[in-house]
This record gives structure tokens, sequence and C-alpha cells, in this order.
């Protein structure tokens, strides 16, 4: 082992958190809505995985792919089916808030049917369960650990290149920014929709496919985990994917290894309060500054002493 | 009703499910109420009712029955240690069903007046919590203060959990048993109690809803930089209201606690406490209190019924019906949103006395501002007051 078993443990639950975050700022940014249901997609990639490794005898690396496609379509349903319908009859921010707490519990009894049927039908154990026995070996390591990272990497290469070279990407910008002014310039405000909530049920879900592979998992993980996904876009400033990478980064790591190390100082009883964590830093940040890091990016750009440092450590400035 | 007080036999049957689904309309009539108070007239969406909910039941295990046991030691009575978290949880049960409850048999004033305690306190403990959870996000968008208010509902959850002082924990614990002196079944007598606290705090908040008051909270919800622009404190305004209706929500928590005469978090989990009040508000239509009754009625007969029938169910689902209940009420939301945006029973204009409505709509039809000429200086077009004093001028 290169790393103690803790840091890699942080290091996949980051990789996992930034994925999930970078769904919900996504949505946050195209539908304006925070999606509770983000967090439940993740349940979708779990049992996926779940089904071809225990049931099917496949590796689970396989469901990944799968994972993602599933995971994009039951976001498409969901915007199709209720966010489309009834943010043409007028609903607001908090009537479709609502809206998506209603499929959160929706989507969550699905899976636990789901769960139930197949432990019904197969005799196996299909809550609290872990794959770490299917996993391999690589550099003397889990095979998670370095894939986590890898899909991490490139999912946030290939977000950046979307973005801001290939034209979906440059629409979805515009989309998030104006709708009405990008409709009038030609854009379809509602395939661009339909492809952001694609991307953001897609990427939850293949965070989902990962958690297996290290945590223990059941039909709920994916939903108790949403305190932690809003509290790292929100560290982000709510508006900013880079910002909900960083933000996704440093609460994945405090989560794990301030409870590690809180453990170690106070005693073994402040695990149970690990969920409290990211709750403390949501709650942190709306008091010091509620737009997050791009309020903080801002006043940086804003001062002659802030532009003259990023110029020195070579950041590319627009303008 | 007077029948089920008057029968001092324990309740089967029937007339239990009746008692059942009267105690949890009165219950849930509290927490719809003020929901509708806070997001239907004034546009707070609090998503925290959870949070409000526990803190009245934790007030009744952590507060009432640590001054029950105090009292009943001042009377000479012999407790098994209660002081350690270990005997806290372990020395419940023999304490609070032999010692308190033989105690309190002979006591009716200390027994309603423990009551009235409990009640005073979790509505003042809900108001500090409610402006605690406030803090945060209530300066800030909607957005923000429905993800501060759904995250501390878990929280609340979590650290009743696993701190244990206050309601035992996972195991949790019972409480004294307020009605210890009435021979018959206490639970009519709580379903009764409880339907007259939903009674009055529907006066409160119907009296607050027409005053003055009122309508300023509609005013915020229609639009709140107008409110700002005519000097009034929108911030507080939106504070005190989720303060007041804070206050309002955990006598439910409390008035639960005494019908099980037992605390435990999982009670007062946040689908139970936050989601079905909003789908029973969005079901029966935001912005009036009538729409909240037939809405909270409807939803509390279907999951009565639902749970007593449990039977038929199983034999008919391959999956447990607590699954299939949160499927139906999940997708009962939708729909409403759907095909009935604004409830069963749609909001009514607020009518205000000295106001001539005819008068108004007459004169809305007749201006169409984008076909009307430009007016010229001096010309004037408005509602009568303003044009009868200019002609009176010139």
């Amino acid at each position: 082992m290169l790393l103690p078993a803790i840091w890699m443990s942080a290091i996949v639950y980051a990789a996992e958190i930034t994925l999930l975050s970078i769904g919900f700022t996504l949505t946050y940014l195209t539908a304006k809505i925070p999606n509770f249901a983000h967090g439940t997609y993740a349940g979708f990639g779990i049992y996926t995985v779940f089904t071809l490794t225990r049931i099917l005898g496949i590796s689970p690396y396989i469901g990944f792919p799968i994972a993602f496609f599933i995971g994009g379509g039951v976001s498409i349903l969901v915007y199709v089916i209720v966010i489309q319908v009834l943010s043409r009859m007028g609903g607001g921010t908090i009537v479709l808030t609502i809206a998506t707490l209603g499929i959160q519990i929706f989507l969550t009894a699905a899976l636990l049917i789901y769960a139930f049927w197949i432990r019904t039908i197969y005799k196996t154990y299909t809550v609290g369960f872990m794959l770490k026995e299917n996993d391999f070996q690589l550099f003397d390591m889990p095979g998670i650990f370095t894939v986590a990272v890898s899909i991490c990497v490139v999912t946030v290469i290939a977000l950046h290149y979307m973005l801001t070279r290939t034209k979906t990407g440059i629409a979805m910008r515009a989309t998030a920014e104006d709708p009405e002014l990008s409709s009038v310039l030609g854009i379809d405000i509602n395939r661009i929709q339909i492809y952001s909530w694609f991307l953001t049920g897609g990427l939850a879900a293949l965070a989902g496919a990962m958690i297996p592979l290290w945590f223990s998992s059941t039909p709920t993980t994916g939903s108790a985990m949403i305190t932690s996904i809003m509290a790292a876009s929100l560290i982000g400033g709510f508006e900013n994917v880079y910002g909900a990478i960083i933000g996704g980064i440093a609460i994945g790591f405090s989560e794990i290894l301030l409870t590690f190390g809180l453990q170690q100082t106070l005693g073994m009883w402040v695990g149970e309060y690990r969920p409290l964590i990211p709750m403390i830093f949501l709650v942190a940040v709306l008091l010091i500054e509620p737009a997050g890091l791009q309020a903080a990016y801002e006043k940086i750009m804003a001062s002659k002493t802030g532009r003259r440092f990023l110029s020195t450590i070579g950041w590319k400035m627009e303008g | 009703m007077m029948d089920l007080i008057g029968s001092l036999a324990a309740v089967s049957g029937q007339a239990r499910l009746i008692v059942d689904i009267a105690m949890y309309f009165g219950l849930f009539v509290i927490v719809a109420m003020a929901l509708n108070f806070q997001y239907g007239n004034a546009g707070v969406p609090n998503m925290g009712c959870a949070v409000q909910v526990i803190v009245g039941g934790f007030t009744v295990s952590a507060i009432t029955t640590r001054l029950t046991f105090w009292i009943v030691q001042q009377a000479g009575v012999q407790l098994l240690p209660y002081r350690s978290n270990y005997d806290w949880v372990y020395n419940n049960f023999p304490n609070i069903s032999v010692h308190t409850n033989g105690f309190l048999k002979d006591q009716p004033m200390l027994c309603i007046s423990l009551l009235l305690f409990s009640l005073a306190t979790s509505l003042i403990l809900g108001a500090a919590i409610g402006w605690l959870i406030a803090v945060p996000a209530i300066r800030l968008r909607a957005t923000y203060l429905m993800i501060t208010l759904i995250t501390m509902a878990d929280a609340s959850q979590i650290i009743g959990r696993n701190y244990v002082p206050l309601s035992g924990g996972t195991l949790g614990m019972f409480v004294p048993n307020v009605f210890a002196f009435y021979p018959g079944d206490r639970t009519v007598l709580m379903a009764v109690i409880t339907l007259f606290i939903g009674l009055i705090s529907f006066f409160i908040f119907r009296t607050m809803l027409n005053s003055p008051y009122g309508r300023l909270m509609r005013s915020i919800r229609e639009n709140e930089v107008t409110v700002g622009s005519v000097g009034k404190n929108v911030v507080g305004i939106r504070r005190n209201i989720l303060m007041f209706a804070s206050g309002i929500t955990a006598l439910s928590g409390c008035l639960l606690a005494f019908y099980f005469s037992y605390v435990v978090e999982a009670n007062y989990q946040r689908a139970f406490w936050t989601y079905w009040p909003w789908l029973m508000l969005i079901l029966g239509g935001p912005g009036n209190n009538a729409g909240t009754f037939l809405g909270t009625a409807l939803i509390v007969a279907m999951r009565r019924v639902i749970i007593v029938s449990k039977w038929f169910f199983d034999t008919v689902l391959f999956f447990p019906i607590s699954y299939f209940e949160q499927i139906l009420l999940g997708a009962l939301l939708i729909v409403v949103m759907m095909f009935r945006p604004s409830g069963i029973i749609p909001e009514k204009l607020l009518y205000i006395p000295g106001i001539n409505y005819r008068q108004l709509v007459r004169e809305e039809a007749k201006v169409d501002w984008r076909t009307a000429p430009k007016a010229k200086a001096g010309a004037t077009r408005g509602f009568g007051l303003f044009r009868r004093k200019k002609e009176a001028e010139t």
C-alpha cells in the first residue's frame, strides 16, 4: 500500500462527491432548482453494479457505462415527465423544488422495492453490501482507487472541454445565463435542458456505481449524501461548476479525515456525528459568504494585488 | 365522541380506528396549518417542520420527565438512579411505569399542570429553535432557506439518535403518563385535547390572517421588494412568522409524545413531518385553511386505512406495503401539482373592508396599457381617488 487506508478512503469519497456536486450545480444552472432527488440517482448506479456483479457475475467495471446511461435515462424521464410540465405551467422555484422532494421519495421507494424483489427471488443480501471482493489489484492497491481518481480527472477535463469548446457546451452556458436571449439566438432550449439533465443523471449514477466498491451500500445511501452534495455545491458558489469541483474535494476530504482526526483526539463517539460535518460547512458558508468561492474569486479579480498575484502564478485572465 | 369519552372500557375495533384517525388529524392539522401560515400566506418555504416537531418531543422526554422525577422524589417516593446515561435509559421503564405513574394516579392537578407546563415549554423552545434555524438563511433567497432547513431536519434526528440524555438514543424512552388519574382510555382524552388545541390554533391563525398583519404577510409573498420599499422590515417579519409558526408546530410533537407515552427519534422522521404536511398543504390548496383541513383529512384517512388493511395489501403486492405507500404519496404530490396546481380548494381573494372591488375590477378591465395611447402630460389615468382629486383641482 502506497497510502494509508484512511487517505485512500477520503480520496475515493472525494471523487464521488465531486462528480455528484458537478451534476447538482449543472442542474441548478440550467433549471434553477436545487434537485433534492440528485443523490437518489446514485442509488440507481449502486443497484446496476450490484445486479451485474452479484446476479449476472460480471465484473463491476463493466457496469459503469451501463450505470451512466441508466442514470441519464432516469434523469431525462424526471425532466420530461415532471419538471418540464411543471415549469411550462409556470411553477416557481419553490413548487419545482417540492416536486423534486416528491420525486426523491418516489425513486427511493422504487429502489427499495427493487432490492426487496431481488432478495425474494435470489435469496441474497441486497441491503448493506460491499463489492470489495470483486475488485482487482493495481500497484498493490484496490483498483477502484485508481479508477475513481482517473474517472474524476477525466470527467473534469472533458467537462471543461465541453463547456468551453463545443457548441453544445457553449449553448448550455448561454441557456444558464439567459434562456430567453439564447432562444432568440436559435438555441433549442428544450434539447439543451435534456442534454444537461442526461449529463447530471449519468454523472450521479457513475459516482453511485463507485460507492459499493469501497463503502457499504443501501438503497438510501445516495439520498443520505444529498447534504454533502449541497454543501459542496454551496462552497463553490452554487452557480459555478469549477467551484463545485473544489467544494466536492474539500467536503469529501474533510468529512472523512476530520471525522478520523476527531475520533483520534476526542474518542470514537464522534463518528456518529459525521453527517453533521457537511451541515456545519453549509451553515458556515452561508454565515460568512453566501456566494462561496465565486465571491472570493470575484473579490480577487477586483483588486490589483490579487490580479498581480494570479498573473505571477501563471493564471490566464480574460480581459 | 362524548360516548367514547364516557366509556371507561378500552376502545377497540372500529372505534379504535376512529380515535386514531382523529388523533393524527389533530396532530397533522396543527403542522399543516402552521405551514399554511408560513408558505401559503407569507411565502416562507419552511422545509424543516420536522425540527420543530422533534423539539416538542424532546421537551417532553428531556425536561418534563426530569421535572416529574424531581417532584416525585421531593414527595418522598424512592426512584431508581437516573443521573448517568446508562441509568437514564435502563431504569427508565421501572421509574416511569411503577413509581412515577403510580404517584401521579392520585394527583390530577399535578398531571394537568405538567401537561400545561410541557405545552408552554415546547411553545417557547419551538420558537427559539425557529429563530436559531432561521439565522443562516432567512436573509437570502428561498432556495438557500429550503436547503438549510432540510439539512437541519436530518441533523436534529442524528443528534436525537446519538445524544442519549435527550431521548434515550435509539432505544427511546417512556415519558410520564399525564392522564394516570383518568380511569378510561387515555388515548380518547388525548385525541380530544389535540383536536381542541388544533381548533384554538385555527382561530389564532385565522385572526392573524384577517388582521392588517395578515395582509402584510400576503403582500410579502406577492412582492417583497415593494413591501421593503414602503418601509417594512421584510426580514424581521419573515423571521417572526417562522418563529411563531415554529412554536405552534412544536405543540404537535409534544402531544405526539404524550399520545404514545414514549419518545424515540424514529417517530420524528423528516419524511413524516416535513414531506406529509407539504403534501397535505399542496393537495388541499395553499393559502386557505379550509383546503388545509381537507388535505389533512384525506391524507391521514388514506394512510391509516392503508395501515389497517395491511394484511389485505400484503397478499396482493409482492413487496412491503410501506414502500407502496411512499410510491403512492410521492406520485400523488406530482399528480396534484400537474392537474390541480392551486389545490382542491383554491385560495380566495382576501376581502378588505372599505374597498369597492367592483369599481377596481371595472377600471382595470378598461385600461389596457399596451394599446392605450400615451398619456399627455398632466392627464391622469388610474384609480378613482386620484382622478377625482385632480379633476377637482382643474
